[in-house]
Formats: structure tokens, C-alpha cells, sequence
């Protein structure tokens, strides 16, 4: 077997590849040629570090692979939500942005109609009031009659 | 040696666990390859985090997957399918220069003296070797995504051409001349290096 012969073959007798009768060929030249010799050799040598520098690299990952199965389990049950639930998660943004406007509207009115609504425009004040239940109110003392807007009631409203 | 033959239950009977409903079957399958899962998606995103990311998206995938699972085939060729995928759609994505130019001094390294490098034997040893480590890193990042996938699934999960070709839904052809390619540009890259 000649060295063109051989090179074309060399990949095969590598990966084992070759029938008995032609594995046992490509030895017999490698094992007279120095530069085919060291043509399979380089070959060999890729494997080798290949496996060595993936042994590397999960070795230096180890310590992060060990909890591996608790981000599996939670991307199962992520997976598991009832597809209502997961879509209602997905759009969630659109009552939220909602709830944002109306609460923008409420203080800064675009028609012009009427004045903002803004905190400003209270005189509230805390008092007490005689009663066993209730415990403290806010009373808005503004135009007219003063009108209680909120009572706290043993500490719940 | 077979997990069977290790006293371990065979793939196949912790996937039919997990189909009857026995999750701590599927969390085993998955003990027994996260770390080979890793290695193969480690060499094709590049990006560890985003490995470990494409490892567990697979088991996931894996996990509602499973009754698609044809038994008498092996369980792994069949994750490898879902992971390499999962892997190169991943580094598609992510990957802000899809080609870096080879060049086999990130290896050899302009300043060594080949005749002075050692090959390293043990894990331990090319860990400490950083330029060599490094280098091939980028040797290896330097390969299209399919010749770095055939070439370490060939070369560090040892899975035959008919296999490989399987998990890339190729020819055992072009399994072979992909190898070819990725070993030559290798085997550059590594050339620089004499044994002591």
C-alpha cells in the first residue's frame, strides 16, 4: 500500500472503520513510513485533547451542574400552567398599562373639562372620633359641611 | 461497561418510568447525561452559561417529548437529536460573529518553542496549561457549528457515523467529510506542539 492510499484510509483506520484485511494493511505501511506515522499520530492527537478539554470544561462547571434537576423541574412546570394561566401571564402588561392610564387620567385630565384631581386640592385632616370601634378617621375639611372620607377601624379600614 | 451491566437500571426502563409518571426516573436519565449534555453543548455555543441554558432547555424538551421516544433505539441518540438542535439554534442566536478566521498560532502561540510543549495526559493537566486550553477553545469556536458538532460527537461522545448522521439528519457522507475537515483544521491549530 502506497502513502496516497493509506492517507485516504487513515481517518477510517482511526475511527475503526476498516475490514480486518484492510486495517491490518494500513499498519503494516504505517509501520514502515515515518511521515504517515506521524500523519495518523496528529490525527489521533486531535481526539485526545479534544476529550481532554471537554473533560476541562465540565469539570470547571461541576459545582453549578449539581442543581441542575431544580431548574429542569421548575422549566417542566412552567411548561405544565394551564395555557389560559400562561397567556394571561404573557398579557399581563395590557391591565397593568390600563390601570396606569386610567390613574393618569384621573390626576391630569386631558379633555380640559375639569380641574386635576390632585392631593393638593384637600384639606385633610386626622381626627379621633367617640366610638368603641372606630379608632382614628381622615375628614376632608374642605368647602362646606367637613365629611369623613376614611375611617380605620382597629387598625383595618 | 453498560449502565446494566454497572448494576444501573438500562435507559429504557427509566424512560418508561417517566412515561407511567415516575419523575424521579427522568431526574436519574438526566443525572446520567447532564454532564455528557454539557460537554457537547459547551463545545458548540462556546458560552457556558448558554450551555448550561441549551442543557436544560433539552431535558425540558426531553421531559413532554419522551412518548415520541421509539424503544429499541437508544435513548441518548435520541436526546442528542433534541440537544444539538437546541445547542446550534442557540449559538444562531447569540453568536455575534458566526465565523472567526483560524489561525493556528492561538495554539502554537508565537512565542513558544514547540519543541519545549508537553502534551498534556490528564484533565488536570490541560487545565493548567491555559494557552493550550485557550486555544483550543478557540480552535474549536473557529469551526462551522455542524464540523464541531460532528467532530465532538465523534471524538468525545465516540457515537458512530450512522449515529451522528442520525442526530444531524445528514449522510454518513457528509458525516465523514465534515469530520475530515474539522480534524485536519485541528490537527493545524495542535501542530505547533511537540511532545517532550
Amino acid at each position: 500500500m502506497d502513502c496516497t492510499k493509506t492517507r485516504e484510509m487513515i481517518q477510517d483506520h482511526i475511527d475503526g472503520r476498516l475490514s480486518p484485511d484492510a486495517a491490518g494493511a494500513v499498519r503494516g505501511h504505517l509501520g514502515g513510513c515515518r511521515p504517515c506515522a506521524a500523519e495518523e499520530e496528529e490525527l489521533r492527537r486531535v481526539g485526545d485533547m479534544l476529550r481532554l478539554w471537554s473533560a476541562v470544561q465540565v469539570g470547571e462547571r461541576e459545582r453549578k451542574l449539581s442543581p441542575l434537576w431544580t431548574r429542569v423541574r421548575a422549566g417542566i412546570e412552567e411548561r405544565r400552567e394551564p395555557g389560559l394561566s400562561r397567556l394571561l401571564r404573557r398579557w399581563f402588561w395590557v391591565p397593568a398599562a390600563a390601570v396606569v392610564a386610567v390613574v393618569a387620567l384621573l390626576f391630569y385630565p386631558s379633555d380640559g373639562t375639569r380641574a386635576p384631581f390632585h392631593p393638593k386640592s384637600f384639606d385633610v385632616t386626622v381626627e379621633s372620633l367617640e366610638s368603641d370601634t372606630a379608632t382614628v378617621a381622615l375628614v376632608d375639611k374642605g368647602e362646606g359641611l367637613p365629611r369623613v372620607i376614611w375611617i380605620i377601624e382597629n387598625g383595618k379600614t | 461497561m453498560s449502565e446494566k451491566e454497572k448494576g444501573h437500571p438500562p435507559d429504557e426502563d427509566l424512560v418508561r418510568g417517566a412515561l407511567a409518571g415516575d419523575e424521579g426516573a427522568f431526574r436519574d436519565l438526566m443525572e446520567r447525561y447532564k454532564r455528557r449534555a454539557y460537554g457537547v453543548a459547551r463545545g458548540i455555543v462556546g458560552d457556558p452559561d448558554e450551555a448550561q441554558d441549551v442543557v436544560q432547555d433539552a431535558f425540558v424538551k426531553a421531559y413532554y417529548r419522551l412518548k415520541d421516544f421509539r424503544f429499541g433505539s437508544n435513548f441518548y441518540t435520541w436526546f442528542y437529536r433534541l440537544l444539538v438542535n437546541q445547542a446550534i439554534d442557540r449559538w444562531r442566536k447569540t453568536s455575534r460573529s458566526p465565523t472567526v478566521p483560524f489561525d493556528d498560532a492561538w495554539v502554537s502561540g508565537e512565542t513558544s518553542d514547540p519543541e519545549a510543549m508537553v502534551y498534556p495526559k490528564t484533565p488536570e493537566e490541560l487545565a493548567e496549561n491555559r494557552q493550550l486550553s485557550e486555544g483550543l477553545t478557540r480552535a474549536i469556536a473557529a469551526l462551522p457549528e455542524y464540523h464541531r458538532t460532528v467532530i465532538l460527537l465523534r471524538e468525545v461522545e465516540g457515537l458512530a457515523y450512522e449515529e451522528i448522521a442520525g442526530i444531524l439528519d445528514c449522510s454518513v457522507g457528509t458525516v465523514m467529510s465534515r469530520l475530515h475537515y474539522a480534524r485536519a483544521k485541528l490537527k493545524g491549530a495542535l501542530k505547533g506542539f511537540r511532545e517532550g
